[in-house]
């Protein structure tokens, strides 16, 4: 039984279709990781998994189960119940995320007074030994504190307390550690890494750090001009990736066995104003073939059943398909 | 297995069709607001410029038989040679209640003596009015003349017991317009002294805008007023912001000491209540007999008014002091004014405009607010402030004088408000492209 | 804190100072002096005048008296208003316009955050345009006309009603305030609009935001706590000038609603060249702004933890 079931996702914010297909299954305890360039959708991918997206966008899917219900028919009522209680997110940038009015002890209280209906008093205390336990010295004084008396660390730390103070079944991180220093970084991933084995928390993980994904994700999506291109467990997508986009991100970054080569990504990605007839990649692809620009290659193209990848090398008629299977 | 379905592609890197970046759209100027408002900025100045060339009427001149009169266009009036104390014919009494004469000078009524009535009072009241009226007089004769205030409308007339309030008699009377002799006289219609012959209609000057309550023609002094509102709000702006530009400028180019206690003046000046100094040194400098109290009015707001731009031109100049473009002209040997002539002066400039272009509607505003409440030009010199000042006299029986310069303000007030808008978006992209 | 009140006090004695000597300077330079105002009289009781308010002294020494006497807060009497104190010609006038200018003030601020938050919620439907044009008519539109209009509306509205329902001027009642408070409040009312709804904007794209309706927090506790608590900050940092030209401005008001405030007197003394009533009434106005900037400036720390927690330094 799958916690959240997401099959073609799209969402238009007027001209612009931001997310055009996206797929995404999460197991409950998975942490799936979403990589994509900015501007991939990835960042309207999660707002529109918490229903936050501004009116003017419009959102559809084929299929949008989590835990066993349909989140399509849901009302602003149900969802307000969700955020927060059952989907958290952990922002990108602690500084502008919290708010600067508040103590951070009231902010981290407040989805338990929300949810949970505790008292002033017993949120405080819970959020306290919340604090205490992601590692903040002095907590009961700390959480009296505002944002602006805060580092960076602690603050992202002070975000993801917000965000788990409720014990959600998934956690949405929305690149939790790019606007932090690398040594922080590191601290933050292992505090989310050991929240999600104490308290088996799902987590979609979404970054555009490929490092970070290998420290943290059991299974990857790879995204590109607001379509999920290629998915897989970490060691499918990252030892035998299949999708040219996949393939030529891995070569952008830098590795061990080959420290001075790197390759960019020439041209850049399609305007989602008018998105391409064909593949969105195709302009940038080195194994373009005139199908790719005709045709999008909306088929179930799989390498393996856990493997997916959105590519018209992977179509059953392809040429190398038989080269592969001779092999 | 067919494959027909494929064509393959060259294995080449596609050429990235690298985006054109469109530039930042330059700020279109000319949008309907800004349009709008510079046409009308225009009508105003050719208002009070050629305005009272074309209007010729004088906007001092007083026509006492048109006091609040409502507008009017050219009309013909009667010239009333003989408005003295008036006695009916002696003849048979009338029946009922006559109307001897009826013009804007003179009713003159008659009625039959009612026995057992010792004192009679005359009521009158506008026709289209409920109620007696005013009671405008008792007598114990059976006629009356009247001759107070009477303007170009149907009156009703009516009788009465003084003693036991009993209603007596009423009658619906139509006055014609007319002008007494001395005031045509006055007024140069009708040559003074020769009482021979003179025509008994004369032709009077319309009112469009009607009259206000010393019977001025409105119009007239809509632009005379004008003249002197538009002229202080542009005037004074211009003055202040010059001499705050060169103060901020020295404080900035001096620095040290010197720039710390301009500094320290400036704040004492901006701590000043506004107003209360406004009036203050108006009344300081004085209005000498015959002078219009223009001069004083805008000595005063140079007074109060500089700091603003001196703070926004010192901070300006200290920015750009630290400038790569400066240092590079001055460490190529260009001499201190040439930096502050073309290097400095083009990137304050817009500032300066906008600064400028926000102070007249704020000029426009104070000289009203000092000449409303009595402290602006003095008379006979007019301006819209004054002229509202007038009108608020009469606001509950004759709105028309307050709202119409009200209204002159406000519209350019507005104009000016959405150009300096207009200008200041345009300066802020242009800064903005600049920057990226 | 209470340092950074200590050096905005002191800052501000600094300021009534200067306030004082311009003041003095600015007036002694109007020729004429309050006595020729007077009908003529002989030398004798002239000279025995001048003695008796000081007028016969040098200017610098007048100076002096003036500023010793000022420290003990005695502002003398009145030269055109017989035996009056100055003192109690500002106790008696001045809760009137204070009355006045702090209903304004209310009325502008509530009015102006309301409309702000409204129009920043409706950015570019009709509600937000509505406010808009609403802000640019109040600020194009001198405050005597306002006041003006206001009393024609309401003399309109008892005619129509056939009886009193408010008072077209005068003072002594609550029904007294309402209007002449709205129209002075209206232009203020206007300007704060404005900043609210470009802070609130700021704020509904805030991050912040977006995470505490990640949270799940909705409706009034997300405007509550988050939203106004943010968005109403700069509205805060305005409300020292407002105050200061609520209270200078509303002599027009007083004039035209015929309101016994302090601002009638001081325009009258200006014109009557009243020395010491001017003197008492600017340097009380002074002192009372400079207050009000300094409380200001403290609630604004109340509300922003950052500045309250520095000791004002982040401005």
């Amino acid at each position: 039984m799958k916690l959240l079931e997401l099959d073609n996702l799209q969402v238009s914010i007027g001209p612009v279709q931001a997310v055009r297909d996206v797929s995404l299954s999460l197991a409950p305890g998975e942490c799936r990781a979403l990589v994509g360039e900015s501007g991939c959708g990835k960042s309207v991918t999660a707002m529109s998994l918490l229903n936050l997206m501004p009116p003017t966008a419009q959102t559809n899917a084929a299929r949008w189960d989590f835990a066993g219900r349909d989140m399509r028919q849901l009302s602003e009522r149900e969802w307000r119940r969700i955020r927060g209680n059952e989907i958290a997110m952990i922002f990108q940038n602690p500084m502008t995320a919290l708010d600067p009015t508040q103590t951070i002890g009231s902010q981290i209280a407040e989805p338990l007074r929300i949810h949970k209906g505790l008292s002033k008093r017993e949120a405080r205390m819970r959020a306290i030994a919340l604090l205490e336990r992601l590692a903040i010295a002095n907590p009961a004084q700390r959480a009296a504190q505002y944002p602006f008396e805060f580092s960076g660390g602690m603050l992202q730390r002070a975000m993801i307390a917000m965000a788990v103070v409720c014990e959600p079944q998934l956690l949405i991180a929305d690149e939790p550690t790019t606007a932090l220093d690398v040594t922080v970084q590191a601290e933050v991933l292992s505090i989310l890494r050991e929240l999600r084995e104490s308290s088996g928390t799902a987590m979609l993980f979404i970054t555009h750090d490929l490092g970070v994904v290998a420290e943290i994700a059991d299974s990857v999506s790879v995204m590109y001009a607001g379509q999920t291109v290629e998915t897989g467990s970490l060691q499918d997508v990252f030892s035998r990736e299949a999708h040219p986009y996949t393939q030529a991100l891995k070569r952008a970054v830098p590795n061990m066995e080959n420290p001075h080569r790197l390759e960019a990504i020439a041209g850049t990605p399609p305007d989602l104003r008018h998105p391409p007839k064909g593949c969105g990649f195709a302009a940038r692809c080195c194994e373009r073939m005139a199908i790719c620009d005709q045709l999008p290659p909306n088929f179930p193209c799989e390498s393996t059943a856990a493997h997916q990848a959105r590519c018209w090398l992977w179509h059953p008629e392809h040429p190398a398909r038989w080269r592969e299977s001779e092999q | 297995m067919a494959m027909s379905v494929f064509r393959f592609a060259r294995r080449t890197w596609a050429s990235a069709d690298l985006e054109q970046i469109a530039p930042v759209p330059l700020p279109k100027m000319a949008t309907p607001a800004v349009v709008l408002s510079s046409l009308v900025v225009v009508a105003l100045l050719l208002f009070v410029s050629i305005g009272p060339l074309v209007w010729g009427q004088d906007p001092s001149q007083q026509w006492l038989s048109q006091i609040s009169a409502g507008p009017s266009g050219p009309h013909s009036v009667r010239l009333i040679r003989d408005n003295g104390p008036w006695q009916p014919p002696v003849s048979e009494p009338p029946q009922s209640l006559v109307v001897h004469d009826a013009n804007t000078e003179f009713v003159r009524l008659q009625w039959p003596q009612i026995e057992g009535v010792r004192r009679y009072r005359i009521y009158r009241a506008s026709a289209h009015k409920a109620g007696l009226g005013l009671a405008i007089a008792e007598t114990d004769k059976a006629y009356y003349q009247d001759q107070l205030q009477l303007s170009y409308q149907i009156y009703r007339y009516t009788i009465a017991d003084a003693d036991s309030g009993l209603l007596l008699l009423a009658r619906e009377v139509r006055p014609e317009a007319a002008i007494s002799l001395f005031e045509a006289q006055l007024q140069g219609l009708v040559p003074v002294g020769k009482s021979g012959r003179q025509a008994k209609w004369l032709e009077m000057p319309g009112h469009p805008l009607g009259t206000d309550a010393l019977g001025r023609d409105i119009l007239a002094r809509l632009m005379a007023g004008g003249r002197t509102s538009l002229f202080v709000g542009v005037v004074a702006p211009l003055l202040y912001i010059s001499f705050g530009c060169i103060f901020g400028a020295i404080a900035g180019l001096a620095g040290g000491w010197v720039d710390q206690v301009a500094m320290r003046f400036v704040d004492f000046v901006v701590a000043l209540p506004f107003l209360l100094f406004m009036i203050l040194f108006r009344v300081a400098f004085g209005i000498g007999p015959g002078e219009n109290g223009i001069m004083p009015l805008i000595v005063a707001m140079l007074m109060l008014s500089w700091p603003g731009s001196a703070r926004l031109i010192r901070g300006q100049v200290l920015a750009l002091r630290g400038q790569a473009f400066v240092e590079a002209a001055k460490l190529a040997g260009v001499s201190t004014s040439r930096v502050i002539l073309r290097h400095m002066l083009p990137n304050v400039l817009p500032m300066i405009l906008v600064a400028f272009s926000f102070a007249i509607p704020q000029a426009i505003f104070t000289e009203a607010f000092l000449s409303f409440i009595g402290m602006g030009v003095s008379p006979p010199t007019t301006s819209w402030g004054a002229l509202c000042n007038d009108g608020i006299k009469t606001l509950l029986s004759h709105p028309r004088q307050l709202l119409l310069p009200a209204l002159f303000i406000s519209v350019s007030v507005l104009a000016f408000n959405l150009l300096g808008d207009a200008l200041r978006d345009a300066t802020d992209r242009r800064a903005g492209v600049a920057k990226a | 804190m209470l340092k950074f009140i200590a050096k905005r006090l002191l800052s501000g004695a600094i300021t009534i100072w200067f306030i004082a000597t311009a003041t003095f300077f600015a007036m002694h330079a109007v020729p004429g002096d309050p006595l020729t105002q007077e009908k003529a009289m002989s030398p004798a009781v002239r000279a025995q005048l001048e003695a008796r308010y000081g007028l016969d002294k040098p200017l610098i020494e007048q100076y002096q008296l003036f500023l010793g006497n000022m420290l003990q807060g005695d502002f003398g009497i009145s030269f055109t208003q017989e035996n009056r104190k100055v003192n109690d010609i500002i106790s008696k006038h001045f809760p009137i316009s204070a009355i006045l200018g702090l209903a304004a003030v209310l009325i502008a601020l509530v009015g102006g955050v309301a409309a702000g938050t409204v129009a920043a919620y409706y950015r570019n439907r009709w509600p937000d345009r509505l406010v808009m044009i609403g802000v640019i008519a109040a600020i194009s539109v001198p405050g005597f006309v306002i006041a003006g209009l206001a009393q024609l509306i309401i003399v309109a509205m008892n005619n129509a009603a056939g009886k009193t329902l408010l008072p077209v001027a005068g003072w002594g009642s609550v029904n007294h305030i309402w209007v002449p408070a709205l129209v002075l409040g209206l232009g203020t009312m206007a300007y704060l609009s404005r900043i609210m709804r470009a802070s609130m904007l700021e704020v509904l794209n805030a991050d912040f935001n977006t995470a505490a309706k990640a949270k799940g927090v909705h409706g009034l506790r997300l405007f509550w706590h988050h939203q106004l608590r943010n968005a109403v900050l700069p509205v805060v940092t305005e409300l020292g000038p407002t105050i200061a030209g609520v209270t200078t401005g509303g002599f027009v008001v007083e004039l035209i609603f015929a309101i016994p405030g302090l601002g009638r007197y001081f325009v009258q003394a200006v014109q009557q060249l009243d020395y010491t009533v001017i003197m008492g009434t600017t340097v009380f106005y002074g002192a009372f702004l400079v207050l009000v900037v300094v409380l200001v400036d403290i609630s604004y720390g109340l509300i922003d933890p950052r500045i309250r927690l520095h000791g004002g330094g982040g401005r």
